[in-house]
C-alpha cells in the first residue's frame, strides 16, 4: 500500500500526529517497534509545570517566559493559539476519557509519593484529585498492590507545600480472594472489566469514609470499562472519587492509547508494531520512502511526508554509544544539546543539571529537523515528541504536553498550506 | 578482645568479620567495630574470585598455595557463598602462548590443579568467548558472593555472643603504658561515644589500618591500591575467565549471580577515601572486554565501583602495585613498637580472609595465655550448615512453586514483600542502601527505578520510618545509586536511566518531596 | 544467534509494557507473564537445568515481541527455555504426538471417516483426554480424506504464465484442502502459474512443544523443497500465517538456524495477502470483484501479526464493493497452535479468547475471517460463528464459485458456498 504519511513512533505525539492526520483524509501508516510510552506516563497532560525551581501555575502565562529564556525549546514552534486548539482537539478526540482542566491553571494532582504535581488537564477520573481547594482526603491502598502506598501519599501530603489546608489519611483493602497474590494494575483493572470488583470496592469503602472525604484509588478501575467504572463508583458512594497514578505500567495510559490507536483505525490508519524503521531513500532533500526492516527483511513504504516520533532516549530514538558518540537512530539526523567536550561525562550528583539533558533534533517552525545552518535536513520529514531537543520534559513537567502540541503541530504543518500530492506506489 | 574494623570501613571487612567470627567460635568475648555498613568496605567491592591460585601460580607461588587450599575449605565452610563456575585461562591473540606452558609449570608446583583443554572444547563452553583464542586451561576458580560471606561470618559470630557495631567508628585507642587496652568510639548514627575495654585489639582496618595504628603510636604502611570493577548486565561468560598472562589490568571476567563481572585496574591512592573512577579506567577495562568477549562494548554495563586494596609494605619500595606480595601480614606491635595487646593484620585478599583471621587470632591468643584451636576451617558458616553450593537459579527456584503467590518488590533480584520486611525488621535499619547490600534490592538492570519507590513505601508503612525519613532514604539511595551508575552510562543503561529519571522525576514527583 | 537472542535482555528497561499485553497472565496464575520469565528469569539461567517449569505455560502468541518497545526478543527467550526444560526433561509423548501433524495427518486420511467420528465422539475424546492429555473439548478439524496435494497433482495450471510457488501447510493439506485450491484459484485468476511442490511439516509445532532437534530437522527438509524454486527467484506464498513466519523468521532466530539455503527460502516468503496486496500496489491485480454485500469481523491472528506487513487482508478486501470488513481489536483467540488441546491449558485458551469470542459475537455476523486455521478452528468452536481465510472471500468477490472453467477449479468448489 501506499500511504500519505508514514509515523515513526506510536507513543502519545505519533499517535496524536497520525489521528490528526487520518481524519483529515491522508492515508497514514504508524510503524514502531512496540507499544509507545503512552503505557508508562499518566494520562495527564502536562504542558508546564515548573520554570526551574518555580511552580508554574498558569502554563499559558509561563510558556512563553519558557520560550524567551528557552528559545530551542520545542514549545518554541508551537504558536500559542496551536497550543491551545491543539489540547482543545486533543479533549473532543478522547471525549470518552472526559478530559478536564485547561491552559489557564494547573492542577495540582497527588502523585504516588503524595506529592502535588501541577498539569494542564487530566481524564476527569483523575482531575478530581485536585489539591489546590485543600479539604479532607482519604487514599485507598490494595493489599497485595505494590505499585501504590497510600501511607506514605497521605503523609507526605499532609506535609505538603499548598495553597488551601488539606487533611489526607490512608486506608488499606483486602481484595476478594479472585484477586490475590503479586497484584499487577493491569491484572486488577482486568478485574474491573470482567468481575464485579467494583461492587467489592463500593461495599468495603461505603462504611469506611466519612460523607466530606475525597476518595484517591490507585488508577486502576479498569482498562477498557474504567471511566464507567469510575463514574458508577461516584454515584454508588456519592462521594468524590479520583484516580492516582501508580508506578508504571498505567492503566490510564493504555485507556489513552487505546482511545487514540482505535480512533486511527476507524479513521482507516494502520498501525504496525514490531518493526524498526532504519533509515530513508531520498532524492532532491526529499524523503521518497521509509525503510523499514519486518520479518523478513527490509521493506520501503513510499510517502509524501514522514513524521519522526521516535522518542528520546528512554524510547531509543537517541543513544549513546560506550565511545561517548549520541546519535538519532532512524535517520541519523544532527542534533543539539550535546556537550562541547569529545566525551560525555555526567555529574556526579543525581540532581545536578546532567549532560544530554536536553539532547535532540533542532526544528524550524513547521518542526522539521534542521542541520546546524538551520536549513531542514529534508523537505518532508517532521518531527515530534520527545525526539525534539532543548527540553528537560521530566523537570519541566512538560512532556507529555509537548507531544500533543507537537504532534499536532508536525501534522498541521504537513497539511498546510497544501498537502503534497500522493506519490505512486514505487516498489 | 576487641576487633577494631577501624577507623574507616574498612577493605578486608569479612577479614575482620572472619576475625571476629574466628575469636568468637574460640570462646573469647569479642566485640567488633565498624565505621560504616558492614560490606561497605573492601571486601563488599571485591571482584568476587575465589581464586584457584591460578592467577598467582607463575609470579607468587607462596599465595598460589595459600590460595588453593583457601578455596577447598571454602567451598565446604562458605558453600552457601559459593557457585562452583570452574575457572578458565585463556590465551588470546594479544597474550604470548608460551606463557601457557610457564602457568601450567607454575600450576604444578603449588599444587593448583590446572589442565589445558583444546581451544574447541572452551569454546563449546564459552561460546562467546573470543574465538581466536589458541589455548585454554581448566582450573578449579568459582564465584564468592562478598555480601553473603560477610553476612555469613556476622551472623556466626553473633551467634557465638560477639557483638557487632556497623556504623561506629574509632575516634581513638587507649593506651595505658605500653598496652592498648580499649577504644573510644562514636555512633555515627546515634552520635553518642563511649569506651570499650578490651585485652588485646585487632586492626583489621585493610587499607586503613595505618590510621588506626597511628592512634596507638605505631607504625603500619599500607598503601591503597585501587581497584575499579564493572558490573554486566548478565552472564555473559559461565566460568571465570582469566587471562592467561602475568597478571594485569582487566584480565578477569566472571559470573557472580546474576551479573558478570571485569576487573579490575591497579592505582596506588594517597587517600583510601578517595576513589574516583577516571574514564580512562573504564575505557581500559571496556576495551580489554572486548578481547576476552567481541561484543562487549556493546553489552549492557549497570554500574561500576571501586575497591581499595591494602598493600602492606615492610621494607623495599615497589613500583607497581602488582608488584606487591598478595600473602598477608601479621604485625605484632609488642615485638616491633613494644605495644603489647596489640596485632594488625592486613595485606592478603579475600579468598586467603579466613587464614588471615586464624593467624590473628592464633597470635592473639598468645597473648590471652594459650592457644585455643581454630575451627573455622571445619565448621561451616551460618547459612552454610548444609553444605550446598549456591546456584545461580537458587531465587528463580525459590519463587517457582507458585510465581504469584506473594508481591515481589524486587523483580530484578527477585526479592519478596516478606522477605524485604524479615531484614527490615531482623537488621532493624531504616536504610535502603543497607537494605541493598543485604538482600541485593535494586542490584538488577533497573537500579531501583521500580522497587526503590515499593521497599520506600513498605519502610514507611511498617512504621521503621516516619514520612521524612521515607523521603530522605529515598533520595540518598538516588544520590548512592548515580554513583555507581554514572561513570558507565551509555546504551542500554543510560536508556534505563532516563526511564528511571521519568518515573522518579516525572510521575512521582521526587524533587519536590517534603524532606 | 543463540548469544543475540540471549543479549536482547539487555535491551529490557522492566517497563513492563510486555506483561500488560500478555493475554495469558492475564488470565491464570500459573504463567508469571512474559518479562518474568523473559528477560527476567534468564538471568537466572546458567549452565545447570533450569529451574523454572512456569516457562512451559507461555503459549508462544508471540505478542510480547510484538509490542515491546525496545526489541526484547521475549518470545524468543521463552522458546529457547522451553526447549532447554524439555531438553532435561524429554518431550512428553502427548506434546510428540500433536507436534507431528503430518504423521497424524498421514495415519487420518485413509481412515477419513473413522478418524472424524473419533474425533468428535465424546466417549473417545474422554478417553483421549484420559490417556493422552488432550482435551476433550478442543477444538479439531475433520480430516478431508483427500489431501491437497493429490488434488494438486492431478491440476493442471496454465502454462507459460510467471510461475508462483505456493507453500500450503499441513493444516490446507490435510484438513482444509479447499483453501489451498482457493488460494490456487485466485493466483490463476491473477496470471499466474502455481508450482506445489512436495512438502513436509515446517517444524513449528515441535518448536513450540519444545522440541528443537527435531523441529530443525523438519525445516531443513522443508527448505530442501523449496529452495530450488528460491534460486529460481520464485516467490513463495503461504496461507497459513504461522508457517510462514517460522520461515521467514522463527527457524533463524528462535531455532538458531544459520544456512544460506533458509535465507535465500526466507527472503523470497509472501504471506499470501502480502503478496496479493503486492500486486495491487503494482497495479497487477485484477478488480474484477462483483459485489459482497455483507459485514465481517476479522481477526489478524498473534502470528500474523508478528510478520510486521501491517494488515493486508483488509486492505484487499477493501477492494470489494459492498463487503465491510470490521477490524477487531483483540489480542489472541487462545489456541496457539497446539497450546490450546492440551488438557492442563485448554480453559486458559478459552479464557484468553473470550473476549474475541464475544467482540465476533457482538458483530451479529455469522461468518468470521482469519488467516490462520488453528485460529479460525478455535473462532469456531469458541462462538459456533464459521470462520474463513480471507482468500475464500476473494475468491467468492472473483466469482470464482460460479466459474467452471476447465482445470482451473475442482468441481468441489464450484458448490463451496462461503456462508453469510
Amino acid at each position: 500500500m501506499s500511504y500519505d504519511t508514514v509515523v515513526v513512533g506510536a507513543g502519545l505525539a505519533g499517535l496524536t500526529a497520525a489521528l490528526r492526520l487520518s481524519e483529515r483524509g491522508q492515508r497514514v501508516l504508524v510503524v514502531a517497534r512496540g507499544v509507545g510510552a503512552t503505557h508508562l506516563a499518566p494520562a495527564t497532560v502536562d504542558v508546564l509545570g515548573y520554570l526551574g525551581d518555580t511552580q508554574v501555575a498558569s502554563p499559558a502565562a509561563s510558556v512563553p517566559v519558557l520560550i524567551s529564556s528557552s528559545p530551542n525549546h520545542p514549545y518554541a514552534h508551537v504558536p500559542a493559539e496551536q497550543l491551545e486548539t491543539s489540547l482543545e482537539w486533543f479533549c473532543t478526540k478522547t471525549a470518552a476519557l472526559g478530559y478536564a482542566g485547561n491552559l489557564d491553571e494547573n492542577l495540582l494532582l497527588p502523585t504516588a509519593l503524595g506529592v502535588p504535581k501541577p498539569s494542564a488537564l487530566a481524564p476527569r477520573s483523575m482531575s478530581g484529585g485536585d489539591l489546590r481547594a485543600g479539604g479532607r482526603f482519604v487514599f485507598v491502598g490494595l493489599k497485595g498492590f505494590k505499585d501504590f502506598h497510600p501511607t506514605l501519599i497521605a503523609d507526605n501530603l499532609n506535609h505538603a507545600r499548598l495553597p488551601n489546608p488539606i487533611e489526607a489519611r490512608a486506608l488499606e483493602l483486602v481484595p476478594p480472594s479472585s484477586r490475590r497474590g503479586d497484584l499487577s494494575g493491569r491484572v486488577i483493572a482486568g478485574g474491573f472489566d470482567t468481575e464485579d470488583l467494583i461492587d467489592w470496592l463500593a461495599g468495603a469503602l461505603e462504611d469506611r469514609v466519612d460523607p466530606d472525604e475525597r476518595i484517591g484509588v490507585p488508577a486502576v478501575l479498569g482498562l477498557r470499562s474504567g471511566d464507567a467504572t469510575w463514574q458508577e463508583l461516584e454515584k454508588r458512594l456519592q462521594r468524590k472519587v479520583f484516580e492516582v497514578a501508580t508506578l508504571p505500567p498505567s492503566v490510564p495510559g493504555i485507556r489513552l492509547s487505546d482511545v487514540l490507536s482505535s480512533a486511527l483505525r476507524t479513521a482507516g490508519a494502520r498501525i504496525v508494531l514490531g518493526v524498526r524503521a532504519v533509515g530513508a531513500r531520498a532524492k532532491g532533500g526529499r524523503i521518497e520512502a521509509v525503510e523499514v526492516v519486518n520479518a523478513t527483511g527490509t521493506v520501503s513504504y513510499p510517502v509524501s511526508s514522514v513524521v519522526l516520533a521516535s522518542g528520546g532516549f528512554a524510547s531509543g530514538g537517541l543513544e549513546l554509544d560506550s565511545f561517548g558518540a549520541t546519535r538519532e537512530t532512524v535517520f541519523g539526523l544532527p542534533l543539539i544539546g550535546l556537550p562541547n567536550t569529545d566525551r560525555v561525562r555526567f555529574a556526579p550528583h543525581y540532581f545536578d543539571a546532567q549532560p544530554l539533558a536536553t539532547a535532540g533534533v533542532a526544528t524550524d517552525d513547521q518542526l522539521r529537523p534542521v542541520d546546524a545552518s538551520g536549513s531542514p535536513v529534508y523537505e518532508n520529514l517532521h518531527a515530534a515528541g520527545a525526539i525534539l531537543g532543548g527540553a528537560t520534559p521530566w523537570k519541566e513537567k512538560s512532556g507529555t504536553g509537548t507531544s500533543v502540541a507537537t504532534g499536532y503541530a508536525a501534522a498541521e504543518a504537513i497539511l498546510t498550506p497544501a498537502p503534497t500530492p500522493v506519490s505512486e506506489a514505487v516498489r | 578482645m576487641n576487633v577494631l574494623r577501624s577507623l574507616p570501613w574498612t577493605p578486608l571487612a569479612s577479614a575482620s568479620l572472619e576475625h571476629c567470627s574466628d575469636a568468637a567460635l574460640r570462646g573469647f568475648s569479642t566485640i567488633l567495630v565498624e565505621r560504616r555498613d558492614l560490606a561497605d568496605g573492601t571486601t563488599g567491592r571485591f571482584h568476587g574470585l575465589l581464586h584457584s591460585g591460578g592467577r598467582y601460580a607463575v609470579k607468587d607461588p607462596s599465595a598460589a598455595r595459600e590460595c588453593i587450599a583457601e578455596n577447598r575449605i571454602l567451598r565446604v565452610t562458605a558453600a552457601d557463598c559459593v557457585e562452583d563456575t570452574g575457572g578458565l585461562f585463556v590465551s588470546t591473540p594479544w597474550d604470548d602462548p608460551e606463557y601457557g606452558d610457564q602457568f601450567l609449570e607454575g600450576c604444578r608446583a603449588t599444587g593448583v590443579p590446572a589442565e589445558e583443554i583444546p581451544v574447541a572444547e572452551a569454546l563449546r563452553r564459552e561460546p562467546r568467548v573470543n574465538p581466536g583464542i589458541r589455548r585454554a586451561f581448566l582450573v578449579p576458580d568459582a564465584a564468592l558472593d562478598p555480601w553473603k560471606l560477610v553476612w555469613g561470618c556476622a551472623r556466626s559470630a553473633e551467634e557465638h555472643g560477639a557483638r557487632i557495631l556497623p556504623y561506629h567508628r574509632v575516634l581513638d585507642l587507649e593506651v595505658d603504658g605500653e598496652r592498648v587496652v580499649g577504644a573510644h568510639v562514636r555512633s555515627e548514627r546515634g552520635g553518642e561515644e563511649f569506651r570499650i575495654h578490651a585485652t588485646v585489639v585487632i586492626n583489621a582496618a585493610g587499607a586503613w589500618a595505618g590510621q588506626i595504628a597511628e592512634l596507638a603510636h605505631c607504625t603500619v604502611n599500607v598503601r591503597a591500591g585501587m581497584g575499579l570493577m564493572i558490573a554486566m548486565n548478565h552472564r555473559l561468560v559461565h566460568m571465570c575467565v582469566n587471562r592467561c598472562k602475568r597478571p594485569a589490568d582487566g584480565d578477569i571476567l566472571l559470573p557472580l549471580r546474576t551479573a558478570c563481572v571485569i576487573g579490575t585496574t591497579d592505582v596506588f591512592v594517597p587517600d583510601p577515601d578517595q576513589t574516583e573512577i577516571r574514564q580512562d579506567d573504564i575505557d581500559l577495562l571496556l576495551d580489554e572486554g572486548e578481547k576476552l568477549v567481541p561484543g562487549f562494548r556493546q553489552a549492557r554495563a549497570l554500574h561500576a565501583w571501586a575497591g581499595v586494596r591494602p598493600l602492606f609494605e615492610d621494607t623495599a619500595k615497589v613500583a607497581e602495585t602488582r608488584d606487591v606480595t598478595r600473602s598477608h601480614a601479621l604485625l605484632d606491635h609488642s615485638s616491633r613498637e613494644g605495644v603489647a595487646g596489640f596485632l594488625t593484620i592486613t595485606g592478603g585478599k579475600t579468598t586467603t580472609f579466613r587464614l588471615m583471621a586464624e593467624a590473628a587470632v592464633d597470635a592473639a591468643c598468645e597473648q590471652l595465655g594459650g592457644l585455643r584451636p581454630c575451627t573455622t576451617a571445619q565448621v561451616p558458616l551460618a547459612g552454610s550448615e548444609s553444605h550446598t553450593l549456591y546456584q545461580i537459579s537458587h531465587r528463580l527456584a525459590a519463587r517457582e512453586p507458585v510465581p504469584q503467590s506473594e508481591e515481589i518488590i524486587c523483580e530484578c533480584e527477585l526479592i519478596t514483600r516478606s522477605g524485604l520486611e524479615d531484614t527490615i525488621k531482623q537488621r532493624d535499619t531504616t536504610s535502603l542502601d543497607d537494605i541493598r547490600r543485604l538482600l541485593r534490592l535494586a542490584m538488577g538492570p533497573c537500579q531501583g527505578g521500580f522497587c526503590i519507590y515499593r521497599a520506600a513505601g513498605i519502610l514507611h508503612q511498617g512504621g521503621q520510618v516516619d514520612q521524612a525519613g521515607a523521603n530522605q532514604t529515598l533520595l540518598d539511595f538516588l544520590e548512592e545509586r548515580w554513583k555507581g551508575v554514572h561513570p558507565i552510562l551509555h546504551g542500554d543503561q543510560l536508556r534505563q536511566a532516563r526511564l528511571d529519571d521519568w518515573i522518579f522525576q516525572g510521575i512521582l514527583d521526587v524533587e519536590h518531596l517534603p524532606v | 544467534m543463540n548469544s543475540l537472542i540471549r543479549d536482547s535482555l539487555d535491551h529490557c528497561v522492566k517497563c513492563t509494557i510486555c506483561e500488560t499485553y500478555c493475554p495469558v497472565s492475564q488470565v491464570t496464575p500459573l504463567f508469571p507473564g512474559p518479562k518474568y520469565i523473559g528477560p527476567q528469569a534468564e538471568r537466572y539461567r546458567g549452565a545447570g537445568p533450569p529451574a523454572d517449569s512456569s516457562v512451559d505455560y507461555c503459549s508462544g502468541c508471540g505478542i510480547c515481541t510484538q509490542v515491546c518497545p525496545h526489541d526484547v526478543k521475549i518470545a524468543e527467550i521463552n522458546s529457547r527455555a522451553r526447549a532447554k526444560l524439555w531438553e532435561k526433561r524429554g518431550v512428553p509423548l502427548r506434546n510428540q504426538m500433536i507436534a507431528r501433524p503430518t504423521v497424524i495427518g498421514r495415519l487420518g486420511t485413509p481412515v477419513a471417516p473413522l478418524a472424524n467420528w473419533a474425533l468428535h465422539n465424546r466417549a473417545v475424546r474422554g478417553l483421549v483426554q484420559s490417556v493422552v492429555g488432550i482435551h476433550r473439548d478442543a477444538p479439531m478439524p475433520s480430516f478431508a480424506g483427500r489431501t491437497f496435494q493429490s488434488r494438486a497433482r492431478r491440476h493442471r495450471g496454465p502454462a507459460g504464465a510467471p510461475a508462483v510457488v505456493y507453500f500450503h501447510g499441513c493444516g490446507t493439506n490435510y484438513y482444509e484442502p479447499l483453501v489451498g485450491e482457493m488460494v490456487v484459484a485466485v493466483l490463476e485468476h491473477n496470471g499466474f502459474r502455481v508450482i506445489v511442490p512436495p512438502q513436509d511439516c515446517c517444524g513449528l509445532p515441535l518448536q513450540s512443544n519444545g522440541n528443537f532437534p527435531a523441529a530443525r530437522t523438519y525445516v531443513r527438509r522443508l527448505v530442501d523443497r523449496l529452495v530450488p524454486h528460491a534460486r529460481a527467484g520464485l516467490p513463495i506464498v503461504s496461507n497459513s500465517t504461522s508457517c510462514g513466519l517460522m520461515l521467514k523468521r522463527e527457524a533463524h532466530e528462535i531455532l538458531g538456524i544459520e544456512d544460506d539455503d533458509l535465507k535465500l527460502v526466507s527472503e523470497s516468503m509472501y504471506d499470501l495477502c502480502e503478496f496479493l496486496l503486492h500486486l495491487h500496489d503494482r497495479g497487477e491485480l485484477r478488480t474484477d470483484f462483483m459485489s459482497l454485500p455483507m459485514t465481517v469481523p476479522y481477526h489478524a491472528p498473534c502470528q500474523q501479526r508478528g510478520h510486521g506487513i501491517g494488515k493486508p487482508a483488509l486492505d484487499l478486501l477493501a477492494l470489494v464493493p459492498d463487503l465491510h470488513m470490521i477490524e477487531l481489536d483483540v489480542d489472541c483467540c487462545g489456541i496457539a497452535g497446539t497450546y490450546g488441546l492440551k488438557k492442563e491449558k485448554y480453559e486458559i485458551s478459552m479464557a484468553v479468547g473470550e473476549r474475541l469470542f464475544k467482540e465476533v459475537t457482538a458483530t451479529g455476523s455469522d461468518l468470521a475471517a482469519c488467516d490462520s486455521e488453528t485460529c479460525r478452528w478455535q473462532i469456531t468452536h469458541g462462538t459456533g460463528v464459521k470462520s474463513v481465510h480471507p482468500i475464500e472471500l476473494l475468491y467468492r468477490a472473483y466469482g470464482l464459485d460460479r466459474r467452471t472453467r476447465a482445470g482451473s477449479v475442482s468441481p468441489e468448489l464450484q458448490t463451496a458456498r462461503v456462508s453469510g
